[in-house]
């Protein structure tokens, strides 16, 4: 019985899946093992060899997460459309110079907190995170605007403001890791590229600004067009590898783009800085999961051991 | 032996649709029936058939469901849909086809 729950829990360890999919897959599986069992006991081996020879007999629970990983993993053209929509959105603002269009402004606002708040409550679909990323830009802006504004602002930006935002950044991140790290990543892929373009477009200077703003927009609307095609490449892949492949590959294109575009102002050093970010807020999520799951793994056994102590008492006293 | 596995990999989707067009049936009931029919010719790796029956279904040309049987234990079923039935008898008669002109190129008839 043991075995069977061990293959049962590496089995989720690797499958990656939405819980109800992952649910069935593991019930699935578990019904094979019984019967498998079951057929080998009647043919005379003991329970704890008919265990063991189901459960390999049924192969590496890694292989088996894999391939199912890879049934689910593509999702359909409308979904990978859905998931480029808001940087498509972001990259036409650009390309048709309307920055400073109310109507288009308040349009974008209410398309993104329409879409995440809908997917936020219907279980949180892979098309969702995209949009989700831009409910963080906001923030992320914000700070870079305070520390540009004279007086007190840059302080209280690095005391209050900065701490606060990337407290909230985190926790959303933490969220979205619980579903799967690469989701992270997607979410978190714009944020290096909102702040490299920042960076180049001199907020210090208004007027410089303004013409940094006109100068720099075909390649602004370039770099998002290219992140719409990196989402929706991620969400049409179906290995798992690839997905990542792609989210670095095209980020450090776009990042290129940057480098080129806003090369005076951003400095070598200061694209190389982008660049690590972009590596950190790509992979960092990978091991911040395995950091959760090794601190639920001790927690879960440490409650089996607490429940274990337990066990007697609790007989005890029925006794 | 790898172009056996590779006949069997291109061709596994339409054995498994063949088998639950004939009954509905559960995954390793499947592994059973097609050792039994291929007389132990097909011994598919256990694992790996469930990945293509979920696959099956995402392609709309299975539904699993879960049923309980008489002695309380549970299976998740597979049936073909109408779009499965379509799929099967296009690939059924490609397949007779594709079979017939290999034999006539291989095994030429010596009258």
């Amino acid at each position: 019985m043991a075995i069977k729950l061990k293959y049962a829990d590496s089995l989720k360890n690797y499958l990656r899946l939405d819980a109800t999919i992952e649910a069935d897959v593991v019930r699935e599986l578990n019904t094979h093992l019984e019967d498998k069992r079951r057929e080998l006991i009647e043919s005379g081996l003991s329970e704890k060899e008919a265990t063991e020879t189901a459960t390999r007999l049924l192969g590496s629970p890694q292989i088996v997460a894999k391939q199912m990983y890879e049934v689910y993993s593509q999702g359909s053209w409308r979904q990978a459309i859905f998931a480029a929509l808001p940087h498509l959105l972001v990259a036409a603002l650009f390309a048709m110079r309307c920055w400073q269009n109310t109507f288009w402004l308040i349009g974008m606002i209410a398309a993104i907190a329409g879409s995440v708040i809908y997917g936020w409550c219907h279980g949180k679909p892979n098309w969702l995170f995209p949009w989700l990323g831009y409910c963080l830009i906001p923030v992320i802006a914000v700070g870079i605007l305070l520390i540009y504004l004279p007086g007190n602002w840059a302080w209280f930006a690095a005391t209050a403001y900065i701490p606060l935002g990337l407290l909230v950044i985190f926790s959303v991140t933490r969220q979205t890791i619980k579903k799967d790290w690469v989701f992270a990543s997607l979410m978190l892929l714009p944020i290096p590229i909102v702040l490299g373009w920042m960076v180049a477009l001199e907020l210090e200077d208004k007027l410089i600004w303004h013409e940094q703003l006109h100068e720099f927009a075909p390649l602004i609307a370039l770099s998002f067009a290219i992140l719409a095609l990196t989402v929706a490449t991620f969400m049409r892949i179906r290995q798992r590898w690839a997905k990542v492949g792609a989210l670095l590959v095209l980020e450090i294109l776009i990042l290129v783009i940057l480098g080129l575009g806003g090369k005076s102002t951003i400095g070598f050093g200061g694209w190389l800085l982008l660049v690590l970010l972009s590596l950190v807020l790509l992979l960092g999520p990978a091991l911040l999961e395995r950091q959760m799951r090794e601190a639920d793994r001790k927690r879960l056994k440490s409650h089996n051991k607490s429940t274990r102590w337990l066990l007697p008492i609790k007989w005890s006293k029925r006794n | 032996m790898n172009y056996e596995r590779e006949l069997l990999k291109g061709n596994t989707d339409s054995l498994l649709l063949c088998l639950i067009n004939y009954q509905p049936m559960y995954g390793y009931q499947i592994i059973k029936e097609l050792e039994k029919r291929s007389k132990g010719y097909f011994q598919f790796k256990e694992g790996t058939l469930y990945p293509a029956l979920h696959r099956l279904e995402k392609a709309g040309l299975a539904q699993g469901k879960w049923q309980r049987l008489p002695g309380g234990q549970e299976r998740r079923y597979y049936y073909i849909t109408l779009k499965g039935q379509k799929t099967l008898s296009e690939r059924l008669s490609i397949w007779q086809d594709f079979a017939a002109a290999v034999t006539l190129i291989m095994q030429p008839a010596t009258n």
